[in-house]
């Protein structure tokens, strides 16, 4: 009844392929050629007439309110009276020597926090950037390489540890962010505490937020035409275009110093202007240059004047030290690389030169003229802006000196970082030109690369063996003296031989 | 005036009856807040002396602090307040 049946396969072809291919048609066009041609045009005759205001006469000085009734006769009883007492004062030895202590005084260095991200330090990561938000809570610390050979992609972190939580942990960071390749330099705004902007090793500036809870990167440069070829060593936040906006500055040992405004909306950080160093535009000091190879001067430090809000120094590789300003003209000479906005040249002025990479610069918070400087010559030396050579020098120590910072309660004292991870404290109201306190951190002999004062007078020293430590200074190198503006104001102005 | 010439001097401010800066020398910002903390002080001061003896009144007022000395001459309708600095 029901048998197997083989029936032949049946097959259609496909059509809607063949429907689907259009005509296709080559067809090109081409303009015109462009008519141009060339005139010349001079002009015949010359005139040439000026004006000028007519001087005005002085208008008198109105006065803006008649005294009110019994002020003279007022000022004329209390006139004596008060200067009795004014001389009195002046002759006075009632208060010579007579101190009132408010609060305890710490009268020994101590180490509060002894912070590290172990996943961090087993990797070997050195902390090469340390920075105190705006309030003086959150310490931030950037873990990077300073002994590398070659380009390296070695995944680093930024971490972030709240000092004022009582559940400090010191070995866990609040915050770690992660970075594709080391970071050289963090800095936090000076007046939002969540912002942090960074430097990598591959040359991209990256600004993050901390209080953003999803992804914290706020905005970054990215790899494209703009952005530096070298590693960024310093990166600063400078009053922006308008008031209250700041934007980003970033420096790396290509030579190249960028400023950049940060647009959130679109995550990104856009190029404003640039500045490239080259050593033909450099300015020679008196001092005579021997000259190094190459022709573009590596970055290596960078400070902000707290006074003059258009000069910046700039710290090189080969040792130099240069005075430079934001509103310089001067185009770079170098080959354009398609970058979006012409680079300038902004060295003004040359300093006397140093033995070796200037690592450190710093600009007195209490003083327009004076900075310290320090290098891997192991001197810190202090210079006046109006002259090339320093005011004074002191041996630091026998090793490289990474960092230094002015005290910023204390005009007279400074700290530095050695290669032997010694924290040397100077305070030049003593006599001497030897340290006045010298904090030894028991890193074993490895450098400490970095510190930074705290708004509330905390030092925080990053080393190299991925550790951070915040120490609390005595009482006498944090309580300022009454005369040392004085003394500070006599250093800026000696002469140098 | 010849107190500001006075040797030390720092500032001088004449205050009214109300608080308010009429006469200074010194810059705006601090003019202000020396005026306003000054006179609420001395109207402490002066009440404090008039509490432990009613028949008793305020005359001169002096807060010498670290790095100067504020000395504030009061009266019915003004205040004058001079800062030096004693150890010039």
């Amino acid at each position: 009844m029901f048998m197997d049946e083989s029936l032949e396969v049946v097959g259609v072809r496909s059509s809607w392929r063949k429907s689907q291919q259009r005509d296709q048609h080559s067809k090109s066009c081409q303009t015109k050629p462009v008519h141009s041609a060339e005139a010349e045009s001079q002009v015949r005759c010359v005139e040439d007439s000026s004006t000028q205001t007519d001087p005005q006469e002085q208008i008198s000085q109105l006065q803006l309110s008649a005294d009110p009734p019994g002020l003279v006769e007022f000022l004329r009883r209390v006139e004596g009276v008060v200067i009795r007492e004014l001389v009195k004062n002046a002759k006075s030895h009632a208060f010579d020597g007579f101190e009132v202590n408010w609060v305890d005084q710490q009268q020994a260095v101590t180490c509060l926090h002894c912070l590290g991200h172990p996943d961090a330090q087993q990797r070997g990561l050195q902390v090469t950037g340390v920075s105190w938000n705006c309030t003086g809570s959150v310490i931030a610390c950037a873990y990077g390489r300073v002994d590398h050979g070659d380009w390296s992609t070695e995944k680093s972190c930024v971490c972030t540890w709240n000092l004022d939580r009582s559940k400090l942990n010191p070995k866990q960071p609040d915050m770690v962010i992660d970075t594709a390749t080391p970071v050289m330099c963090v800095s936090f705004h000076p007046l939002r505490p969540s912002l942090i902007a960074g430097g990598l090793y591959s040359g991209e500036v990256i600004v993050w937020d901390t209080s953003s809870t999803q992804d914290p990167v706020l905005a970054q440069t990215g790899i494209s035409q703009d952005t530096h070829r070298e590693p960024v060593y310093e990166v600063k936040w400078v009053p922006g275009a308008r008031r209250g906006d700041l934007a980003v500055l970033s420096a790396c040992s290509g030579g190249r110093i960028l400023l950049w405004s940060v647009e959130a909306a679109e995550g990104r950080l856009s190029l404003t202007s640039g500045y490239a160093l080259v050593r033909q535009q450099v300015p020679q000091s008196s001092s005579s240059n021997k000259s190094r190879g190459g022709t573009n001067i590596g970055v290596t430090s960078l400070t902000l004047s707290p006074w003059d809000l258009d000069s910046f120094l700039v710290g090189s590789e080969g040792g130099l030290v240069l005075k430079c300003a934001f509103s310089s003209q001067t185009v770079a000479a170098v080959p354009p690389n398609g970058e979006s906005v012409a680079l300038r040249a902004p060295a003004q002025f040359s300093f006397s030169a140093r033995a070796g990479p200037v690592h450190s610069l710093h600009f007195s918070p209490f003083h327009r003229n004076l900075f310290v400087s320090v290098g891997t010559d192991g001197l810190a030396q202090i210079h006046s802006m109006l002259q090339p050579r320093a005011l004074l020098t002191m041996r630091v120590s026998d090793s490289y000196v990474f960092g230094v910072r002015w005290s910023p309660v204390r005009p007279l004292v400074f700290a530095a970082v050695t290669g032997q991870g010694l924290v040397q404290v100077f305070d030049l109201g003593r006599r001497s030109l030897r340290p006045a306190a010298t904090i030894d951190q028991n890193t074993g002999g490895q450098p400490a690369y970095c510190l930074e004062f705290s708004p509330r007078q905390l030092l925080a020293v990053g080393n190299a063996d991925g550790t951070v430590n915040i120490w609390q200074l005595s009482a006498e190198l944090t309580v300022q003296s009454s005369r040392e503006s004085v003394v500070l104001e006599q250093l800026a102005n000696e002469v140098a031989e | 005036m010849s107190i500001q010439t006075h040797k030390g001097v720092i500032g001088t401010i004449v205050v009214n009856a109300e608080g308010i800066p009429i006469r200074t020398t010194l810059d705006n910002s601090t003019t202000v807040q020396y005026a306003g903390l000054l006179h609420q002080l001395t109207m402490k001061a002066r009440s404090t002396v008039r509490d432990i003896d009613p028949q008793n009144d305020l005359t001169f007022l002096r807060i010498r602090s670290k790095k100067h000395e504020i000395m504030v001459a009061p009266d019915k309708e003004y205040l004058l307040i001079v800062i030096q600095n004693p150890s010039e």
